[in-house]
């Protein structure tokens, strides 16, 4: 519309936009018309699917969406007694307190750094313990195995650590009890920087990898059977199976889990880390959410709190995007 | 006699002068006033308007408390200090009348000036006497509980007493060696020494933890023998005032030296090798398993390991005096706190306020005052000789710091000044003589009580302080434990923290203390 | 599931090897369960000194006796089954529809809306925002308010929604076939298509709803509504002394230690008696051989 001026294979310029001007409105008319007819065509024929989606985006709207007004005190002097509407604003002065500040960067680094250990050997070991429970022949076997392997999940992340502490202890933990049997030296791990890492990802293998496995058990289950029977039949072996049977199988849940645990990359068990931490592990250990607690944030500064909570989910939410991208396009696999 | 005689001679030194007793006169309204309170602590976690001592309360001054508590179950954590019941209620938006919690003070000092709380100078001036009164004896006081525009917006909990902490050690495992109470650092360490290499459990193994401790930062205090600080008030890691002056002990020469001989004992083995991880629970299993020495912890608590010596023979667990610094200086460090960040404030839509502060002012007349800290008359206790002594079947009925708070007595959510003498009557004997050890001499030295700061010296604050702090005891930690060293590391370490704005703190905490302490 | 006896020698080994290793990571599990069992047997003292490793110290049932006198135990261990029964119906009764929905290819916006829940993963309100919607539903303090407002989270119906999309189109075109509508086909061809699916997010809402105390600490003003979760939390207040006057009792019966192991044992007991009931639907196999016909 704005090259009214150019000239059109010589037809005059003027009958030539009111050719096209008629065509285009007879277009959209005929598309409008169509559109609606279309709309309402589908939406009498397909009503029950919107009907069953409807409770649930209203209650995404009430209890999620109605509150996030709340986001915007990362960018005010959030007084509580004023309320968010007549605390003043501060632009990015919140973001700019964190930014300036090294350790914050440094836990931002350690976040992703744990999690990046997290993913590579957290991620696969409900995958590995759920193929490998698909392998126990022995029916009571397993389902004892699978009942106990969960367990841990119940029970409460104070325990969990109290049980970690005293299993490295330099004076009476099993660990250094069996490093001086070998004729080492003991190691007082706790306070090593260099032994965090590893701990804490260790930790949370054992408390969660049981229940993590129930997804990827419930994917198993869903195989078709006749899969592995023709597999059988061509003289298949149990690792031949699990590589070309069921692991693909279960792909779909694999990559929406990653999706998700890619998206969690900002997220480290914060309990965990206080239980585990120390000053002198600070440098390896210290993550977002602990510094924001130490700050003495959790209580009155919402406001710093919800910035760093906010650029915890920007950073998240732009990885998400980036992974379920990917996804779609290699996989037809995606959050969305 | 030995307890009654202390009992007398500390409260000679704290009691209040009251108005004579006379029927009816605590009375504030003729017909009984409503008022809607918070209160919230991790051990009440809402206000009971059954507490025999309310109840007592009620009766005398026609004023009736009705609990209008937000967030109960949250109960606000003493260790953490997270207040988020304090934060549900001011964002509900309805203030009860009354709100009293732990944890008050940067609450009602950040909200008092925005309006939520009711300026309390003049209510306390007006009508307010007794605890007008003791203000005016305690002027510091007064000051550390004010904001930064001056006004108190609460009335605190007052600490009495003035012991906490003191240095213990195992006197039968002295006696054993045929060694001496230390009396300086030296022999001190001779001690340690001897106990890690000479088998004082007699169980032939070199398993004996010499120093131990269930707070890590116990240990950090240690450096008052080498005429270091530590910690300046009953908050870990806080600053220090001395003669008017803000200081961080973890800057100083003596900390230095303090540190360097810490990690030597660290190596050789005086000091529990798993201080840092071992918690809350080190005293327990160090004491009865008889490998622990020596500790720095509570009198009231560690006196009574003593029933150990049911079971191991010959136990005895006794306080010592601070042995002498390199300098010559008996210091402890630890002190009961003049003051408390926890009381109770009046909420801005208070349509009662002239009454609430003279509820408030009861507490601190002398039978409020009793009733706050001993209970009610012929139920907890009885006035013998002029003192309220607890009945027998009182101090039987389990731990009786618990009986009191669930009588409605020794409430730290309320405003109140205790009495120490409630507490002698049940304490510890070797914690008792261990006070009286103390009492001797002059050990302690004035806390820092805090400062109100404005909201340019806040902004500060808040930006340096967290950093500071967290490198501070990263440093401190990897030098005890031998990973790097205190003498090769200080002056970088003194570099980068005047990088991190050190001397920026040092200046704004100084100017809020001159402001607040009137220098 | 083939017969033992048809396995190749290789396969044999494999299963072995397997077992073995299944078996170390289970004692290593099974541990934490053992270790808070002893303690919840042990003496009150004994287990605040740390002393307990694997079985009792000074037997006794002291914890339990404690808590099990306290009326506010059986308050809210009764309050735990209401959420947790009432809320895992809510929230299946959100999820399986909405889930649904959002598989189907022919959803209008489906991106959109799957984009519209996902994103609630990331970005959320913030405490007292929450609080004051809560506030404003007049949904404090109600037991109706927790379940209702924990109903539904993104990942349940996210991952609700890809077992749905795995499910082969072949089924539901015969359903169609036969003239179902879409309630008809979910009901009789995705539900009971999906059963280790639906078992799987039953038990995370049961399991979350069972676990769950944060929001009932902010929400909950009555104490006879709390759930078991924070009972525990209460209790462990109560029952610490303060540093300053803890009070030594090499005797006691209970402890704080104790206690809370006591109420873990017990709340950790229905937990293993549900869960055969979801377990035998990660059975392989079952599905398609339920609906072939």
């Amino acid at each position: 519309m704005s090259d009214r001026n150019s000239d059109f294979g010589g037809l005059p310029v003027d009958e030539l936009v009111a050719k096209a001007d008629a065509a285009l409105g007879q277009r959209k008319t005929r598309v409008r018309d169509s559109h609606w007819v279309r709309t309402w065509d589908h939406f009498r024929r397909e009503w029950q699917i919107y009907v069953m989606l409807l409770p649930t985006i209203i209650w995404f709207i009430v209890f999620l969406y109605k509150p996030m007004y709340g986001l915007q005190i990362a960018f005010k002097d959030y007084s509580i007694f004023r309320g968010v509407a007549n605390s003043p604003w501060v632009g990015f002065e919140h973001f700019q307190t964190l930014f300036s500040n090294d350790q914050f960067i440094r836990a931002v680094r350690n976040t992703v750094t744990i999690s990046f250990y997290n993913l590579l050997f957290g991620f696969p070991a409900p995958i590995i313990l759920a193929l490998m429970f698909n392998e126990i022949i022995n029916a009571t076997y397993k389902r004892t195995a699978q009942t106990i392997v969960y367990l841990p999940h119940f029970i409460s992340s104070v325990i969990i650590a109290g049980i970690v502490i005293t299993a490295f202890s330099p004076t009476a933990g099993i660990i250094n009890t069996i490093i001086s049997w070998l004729g080492f030296d003991p190691v007082y791990f706790l306070t090593q920087p260099e032994w965090f890492r590893p701990i804490f990802v260790g930790t949370g293998i054992w408390q969660e990898a049981g229940f993590g496995s129930i997804v990827f058990l419930a994917a198993i289950a869903g195989v078709n059977p006749s899969l592995y029977e023709s597999a059988v039949v061509d003289g298949a072996n149990r690792w031949q199976m699990m590589w070309k049977i069921t692991i693909p199988s279960i792909l779909p849940t694999i990559l929406i889990m990653l999706i998700i645990r890619i998206g969690n990359i900002m997220e480290v068990s914060f309990e965990l880390v206080i239980l585990l931490y120390q000053p002198s592990t600070y440098e390896t250990a210290d993550v977002v959410n602990t510094w924001v607690y130490r700050q003495g944030l959790q209580s009155g500064q919402y406001d710093l709190a919800a910035a760093a909570g906010l650029f915890n989910a920007v950073v998240a939410f732009v990885l998400v995007m980036t992974a379920n991208t990917l996804s779609r396009r290699f996989s037809r696999t995606s959050l969305w | 006699m030995r307890k009654l005689g202390l009992a007398a001679a500390l409260l000679a030194g704290s009691a209040l002068s009251a108005p004579a007793f006379a029927d009816g006169h605590l009375r504030i309204v003729e017909e009984p006033l409503e008022l809607t309170i918070q209160m919230n602590h991790a051990r009440y976690p809402i206000y009971e308007e059954d507490w025999p001592v309310e109840q007592t309360a009620r009766e005398l001054t026609g004023i009736h408390l009705l609990n209008d508590t937000v967030g109960a179950n949250m109960r606000t954590d003493e260790n953490t200090g997270r207040t988020e019941a304090l934060n549900l209620m001011l964002a509900s938006g309805n203030i009860p009348d009354i709100v009293g919690s732990s944890r008050i003070r940067d609450f009602v000092n950040q909200y008092g000036p925005e309006g939520a709380f009711v300026p309390l100078n003049d209510l306390i001036a007006e009508h307010a006497p007794n605890i007008a009164a003791y203000y005016a004896e305690r002027p510091d006081i007064e000051a550390a509980v004010k904001a930064a525009d001056g006004q108190m917006y609460y009335v605190p909990y007052l600490p009495d007493g003035k012991y906490g902490r003191a240095y213990w050690i195992r006197t039968d495992w002295l006696d054993a060696l045929g060694l001496e109470v230390p009396q300086t650092v030296a022999e001190y360490e001779e001690v340690l020494r001897a106990f890690k290499t000479q088998d004082p459990n007699g169980n032939g193994e070199a398993d004996e933890v010499p120093f131990f401790a269930r707070q890590w930062p116990e240990l950090i205090r240690l450096v008052t023998l080498w005429d270091g600080r530590a910690h300046g008030s009953d908050t870990y890691h806080d600053f220090l005032v001395e003669d008017g002056r803000i200081d961080h002990g973890y800057i100083g020469e003596g900390y230095r030296e303090g540190i360097k001989n810490l990690a030597r004992w660290y190596d050789e083995g005086l000091i529990d090798a798993e201080i840092f991880t071992r918690g809350s629970s080190a005293r327990d299993f160090l004491l009865s398993e008889n490998l622990g020495g020596s500790t720095h912890d509570w009198f009231a608590s560690t006196g009574g390991y003593n029933s150990l010596s049911s079971e191991i023979e010959g136990f005895r667990f006794e306080a010592m005096v601070p042995p002498a610094s390199v300098g010559g200086n008996r210091i402890q460090e630890h002190r009961r706190i003049l003051v408390k960040p926890d009381g109770w404030a009046i909420g801005h839509t208070n349509e009662h306020v002239v009454e609430t502060i003279k509820y408030f002012d009861f507490w601190f007349t002398e039978e409020g005052r009793r009733l706050a800290n001993f209970g009610v008359e012929g139920v907890h206790y009885e006035m013998i000789d002029g003192e309220p002594i607890f009945t027998e079947e009182f101090l039987n009925a389990g731990p009786v710091n618990r009986s009191l708070y669930q009588n409605g007595a020794q409430l730290q959510a309320r405003g109140y000044f205790q009495d120490y003498s409630y507490e002698i009557q049940w304490t510890n004997e070797f914690a008792l003589a261990g006070i009286e050890l103390y009492e001797q001499g002059d050990y302690l030295i004035p806390d820092f009580l805090g400062v109100a700061f404005n909201a340019e010296e806040q902004r500060v604050y808040d930006r340096t302080w967290g950093s500071i702090r967290d490198y501070m005891l990263e440093k401190q930690q990897s030098w005890i434990l031998g990973s790097a060293d205190v003498e090769a590391e200080w002056d970088d370490y003194l570099a980068q923290l005047d990088d991190m704005g050190m001397q920026e703190l040092l200046a704004v905490m100084q100017s809020a203390y001159d402001r607040q302490y009137g220098g | 599931m083939q017969k033992w006896s048809l396995y190749s020698r290789g396969d044999k080994f494999f299963a072995v090897v397997v077992s073995i290793l299944i078996g170390m990571f289970t004692v290593a599990t099974l541990y934490p369960f053992i270790y808070i069992a002893a303690v919840s047997f042990s003496s009150g003292f004994a287990a605040q000194a740390g002393k307990v490793v694997l079985t009792p110290i000074d037997a006794t049932v002291e914890a339990y006796g404690y808590i099990l006198r306290d009326p506010q135990f059986w308050i809210s261990y009764r309050n735990t089954f209401i959420y947790t029964i009432g809320g895992t119906i809510m929230s299946l009764a959100f999820i399986i529809p909405g889930a649904y929905a959002l598989s189907r290819p022919q959803l209008k916006g489906r991106r959109f809306f799957n984009l519209f829940i996902a994103f609630t993963m990331w970005f959320n309100a913030g405490l007292i925002p929450f609080f004051l919607n809560m506030r404003d539903l007049n949904l404090l303090d109600s037991m109706f308010g927790i379940i209702l407002a924990f109903a539904v989270n993104a990942f349940n119906i996210i991952l609700l929604r890809n077992f749905f999309e795995a499910i082969p189109q072949s089924f539901e075109e015969a359903a169609r076939m036969d003239g179902a509508n879409d309630f008809q086909v979910l009901w009789k061809v995705f539900i009971p298509l999906s059963k280790p699916a639906i078992a799987t997010i039953t038990l995370f809402c049961i399991v979350s709803r069972w676990n769950g105390f944060f929001w009932a600490m902010v929400l909950l003003q009555s104490e006879d509504k709390i759930p078991l979760q924070v009972f525990l939390r209460h209790t462990i207040a109560n029952l610490s002394d303060d540093d300053e006057f803890a009070i030594v009792q090499t005797a006691a019966g209970f402890s704080a230690e104790t206690v809370t192991a006591a109420i873990i044992v017990c709340s950790i007991i229905p937990v293993l008696i549900v869960y055969p009931f979801i377990q035998k639907y990660f059975e392989k196999g079952i599905l398609l051989g339920g609906v072939k016909e």
